[in-house]
């Protein structure tokens, strides 16, 4: 194997050098051959200059928010919003007065959701995380003091606020929590 | 007085028993870090087991549910004649007439595991009865969960990000759902089985040991031993495989880890029966093996790159090798399939890639209410804070990429997204969620005791010990920051807050929402008092005492593991649901006019048809809310049934202006029989609904029925209903 490897890289890089648009002397490739007689014998390719799409790997923070979109989407209840369809927010009517009032949470049952309530408590929870993430980029030695003191006051706002709409949302939905 | 008080305490501690006692508690760090990890473990433990076991304390020592009956039905066979009569086994008492073969279409790994565990016992003279085994063996398997996941989460992250997600699975309501004291079902054992997999994976692609990819594959056995979810497995840990390869990271340890896993663990699989062939033949099962390929493909090219040693031809040969390689493969799966050897995706996986596939065409599927798509508030119900953290939680793995972290990433992924399809699945997602929670929030807090402990750590170098530039680098960060310490402490004490509220929701939803037998049904009286309905026990024990042993029973498919196993007559479907025509059979006799479906219950045999009517307790999943899902199933084999006609204006409705068709049909006949005669509310006249059923010759006293007063169950001899005139 040794001696063969050895004249092959020595062909290949006498080829290299004498011309580069003409490897046709020492390339092992039939189609290439075939082509060459057949339609490129009387037609001239144009001279481009193209360069095949490189394919490099998304950085990790970009493959992390769309992550955090997909997540959004899933926990949202995307898949029973396609499957069940059921109405963006409810309406009863005032036994009454008649008039139609909009329902924000369905009610009487904890596996069933209006497209709005579950697109808002998806975003609470996306809320939450973000909070979390942004107290750890507070943390980051390499920043402005100011910056950082508005990171962490940001996220230990978002954590906050994201909780308590959540519990909130979870109390009107189902009348019996924690009781 | 002060003075001399302290000295006689001083020379109480220069006593010689004393100093001796002291010296010896006075541990190392390390010893006494290793004593608390042990004893939160140990905690963690206990707690694990404890909590899944309400519905013992209040109710008693039973099974709930519908499967677990089957699956205690099967182990008290196996207890009693043995495994070999157990592999072997026909069952002539279910799907009348056509039997089952159970050794064959179960996964025993469950009904050994509690046999195993009940022998272990007896043999340390135990005289435990095999139930009290059977209802315990889901908290036990819990237990040794949330120790697999300590040792995962320090696999991970370290062995507090360990600790933290053995406190985390050890109460979360996904996973205490399905491993309840009584739920003696393949999950309970299932999830233990999936994360030791998991985690002897993940250690041996971090190690490239043999042992571990020995023991991942005989993980790999149990699993599939134990649930059909092993699909999932099979499928993650070659997804894993080409994340990997795709983002560089091919080493040789990867290379031995799924080698040795894939190999010995297919080889095993093919010991259960009810696998089979699968794993060569099914097109669930492929992906698995064109990644063991691509493997050989990958290690195939390292040695020519090395032997090689000349970039330029080594691309030259890449490329041909891959063409050839992808080529030769997209050759074989198009033959496979093509010849109908590599059998497609069966409905009940695909649907999970196309959620709306069993909507349209598996209505059986379809009506199963765990199959149900997840709404906002279940996850809330399963996860709590947890569905905060897990965000969180990726970003610190993406932050740290590894080989583990990519793992747990994508088991995270790919398990919500499964979760989000189906309601059941939320227990596959727990574990993943647990973990990557658990990392948030022991980064998080190590980031916040950090912070706490910054200003002593300055002090301790100022005073010498270190160099001048860190004790200078930290006083500035102290002057710049005066109220850092003050912060930290107090979002400790926000962390803790939450994690509390996560324990107070978690302990609330397993008492109310996930503690309940079904079997055994309890409401809130007249007076706020709990009454307790035993019915369907009662009913089953009628059966079983007051029927011919050779009876054979008709019901809806959801009750016939229980009638098997409590009332122990021939059932004609049951909740294995593997012959759609036979349910479709039972669901048209449901649906028809009482003398077609005469005929069709005389041409299966049956004797008794088993109602499950909940209008006098208000009970609201009985057969009559199922009833539009047997006119489904029963309509999609037998197209003589058609839902339209069960309807009025598109709406279902069971009071007298119901459809004249759902008024004559059998299963309305039947559980409004001698409803005229019960008082359902005080000062309403009995039966108030019932005047015009009662007009339909429907006379009482041909029939020999019995009936318990609260959740109404009908059952009767049918001969004497309905005469062929």
């Amino acid at each position: 194997m040794p001696p063969k490897s050895e004249t092959h890289a020595s062909s290949a890089t006498t080829g290299g050098t004498t011309a580069q648009f003409d490897p046709a002397s020492d390339s092992i490739d039939l189609m290439f051959h075939i082509l060459k007689a057949l339609p490129f014998s009387f037609l001239r390719p144009p001279r481009l200059r193209l360069k095949l799409p490189t394919f490099t790997l998304p950085s990790a923070m970009t493959v992390y928010s769309l992550i955090l979109l997909t997540y959004f989407m899933v926990v949202s209840g995307i898949v029973y919003d396609v499957i069940v369809e059921p109405p963006g927010i409810g309406s009863t009517q005032d036994r009454f007065t008649g008039a139609v009032k909009p329902v924000v949470f369905l009610p009487g049952r904890v596996n069933g959701q209006y497209i709005i309530e579950g697109l808002s408590s998806g975003f609470m929870f996306v809320l939450g995380g973000v909070g979390i993430v942004l107290l750890d980029l507070a943390l980051d030695k390499n920043r402005a003091k100011s910056v950082k003191v508005s990171y962490a006051s940001a996220g230990v706002a978002s954590v906050v606020i994201s909780y308590v709409m959540s519990m909130l949302f979870v109390r009107i939905k189902i009348p019996g929590y924690l009781r | 007085m002060v003075a001399k008080t302290e000295k006689s305490a001083v020379d109480l501690l220069k006593s010689p028993g004393m100093t001796s006692l002291f010296k010896s508690l006075k541990l190392k760090t390390k010893q006494q870090e290793l004593l608390i990890r042990v004893t939160i473990l140990f905690l963690v433990y206990v707690l694990a087991f404890i909590t899944r076991l309400f519905s013992v304390l209040r109710y008693e020592s039973m099974i709930h549910e519908f499967d677990p009956y089957f699956n205690y039905r099967v182990t008290q066979f196996l207890t009693q004649k043995g495994f070999y009569e157990f592999w072997n086994w026909f069952d002539s008492e279910s799907w009348y007439p056509l039997g089952r073969i159970v050794g064959g279409t179960l996964f025993p790994g469950l009904m050994v595991t509690a046999y195993l565990i009940y022998r272990t016992l007896q043999f340390l003279r135990f005289a435990i009865h095999i139930r009290e085994v059977c209802v315990l063996t889901a908290p036990f398997f819990a237990s040794n969960t949330t120790l697999v996941a300590y040792f995962f989460g320090k696999e991970l992250w370290d062995s507090g990000a360990g600790l933290v997600a053995a406190v985390l699975i050890a109460i979360c309501p996904g996973y205490i759902s399905r491993s309840v004291a009584g739920s003696y079902d393949n999950e309970g054992v299932a999830i233990f089985a999936l994360l030791l997999t998991f985690y002897l994976f993940v250690k041996a692609v971090n190690t490239g040991s043999l042992a571990f990819a020995l023991a991942s594959a005989f993980g790999y056995f149990y699993m599939v031993s134990a649930w059909g979810g092993y699909v999932f497995i099979i499928n993650l840990i070659p997804l894993y495989v080409m994340v990997l390869l795709i983002t560089g990271r091919y080493s040789m340890r990867l290379y031995v880890a799924y080698n040795c896993t894939y190999i010995l663990g297919m080889l095993l699989a093919m010991q259960i029966r009810f696998v089979g062939f699968q794993h060569v033949q099914s097109g669930e099962h492929m992906a698995a093996m064109g990644v063991f390929f691509l493997m050989q493909v990958f290690y195939f090219l390292d040695w020519v790159k090395h032997l090689l040693n000349d970039p330029k031809l080594f691309h030259t040969f890449l490329r041909i090798t891959v063409t050839c390689a992808v080529g030769l493969g997209a050759i074989a799966l198009g033959v496979g399939t093509a010849s109908g050897y590599i059998s497609p995706w069966t409905g009940r996986f695909y649907s999970l890639l196309d959620p709306t596939y069993a909507k349209d065409h598996i209505p059986i599927i379809a009506s199963v209410s765990e199959h149900q798509p997840t709404a906002w508030s279940s996850f809330m119900f399963d996860f709590h804070i947890l569905l905060f953290l897990f965000p969180a939680g990726l970003y610190f793995c993406f932050k740290r990429l590894s080989d583990a972290t990519i793992f747990i990433v994508m088991y995270g992924l790919t398990s919500m997204y499964f979760a989000g399809v189906m309601v059941r699945l939320i227990l596959v997602a727990t574990p993943a969620v647990c973990l990557i929670s658990a990392i948030a929030v022991s980064a998080t807090i190590k980031n916040l005791t950090q912070l706490v402990r910054a200003k002593s750590k300055a002090s301790h170098s100022a005073s010498g010990k270190g160099t001048i530039s860190k004790a200078s680098s930290k006083g500035s960060l102290d002057q710049s920051l005066p109220f850092q310490r003050n912060g930290a402490i107090a979002l400790l004490l926000g962390a803790f807050f939450l994690l509390s509220r996560y324990a107070i929701h978690c302990t609330w939803v397993t008492s109310e929402a996930y503690s309940s037998p079904s079997i055994v049904l309890a409401a809130r009286g007249a007076h706020g008092n709990r009454v307790i309905f035993d019915d369907y026990r009662e009913a089953y024990f009628w059966l079983r005492q007051n029927t011919p042993p050779d009876a054979k029973v008709m019901s809806w498919w959801d009750y016939g593991y229980q009638i098997t196993a409590m009332g122990n007559r021939t059932v004609i479907v049951d909740n294995n649901t593997w012959n759609n025509t036979h349910i479709a059979t039972v669901g048209r006799a449901m649906s028809s006019y009482e003398d077609e479906a005469y005929d069709i219950m005389r041409s299966l045999d049956v004797d008794y048809v088993l109602v499950v009517f909940g209008g006098v307790t208000g009970y609201s999943s009985d057969d009559i809310n199922k009833f539009l899902w047997m006119v489904r199933i029963g309509g999609g084999v037998f197209p003589v049934i058609k839902e339209p006609d069960y309807l009025v204006n598109g709406e279902y409705r069971v009071d007298k202006g119901a459809a004249p068709k759902m008024l004559n049909c059998l299963m309305y006949k039947l559980s409004y029989y001698r409803f005229g005669e019960v008082t359902t509310e005080y000062g309403k006249p009995p039966g108030s609904q019932i005047l015009y059923l009662l007009g339909m010759g429907l006379s009482p006293a041909s029939t020999s029925a019995y009936i318990s007063m609260v959740v109404v169950k009908l059952i009767f001899i049918k001969n004497q209903i309905w005469t062929k005139s």
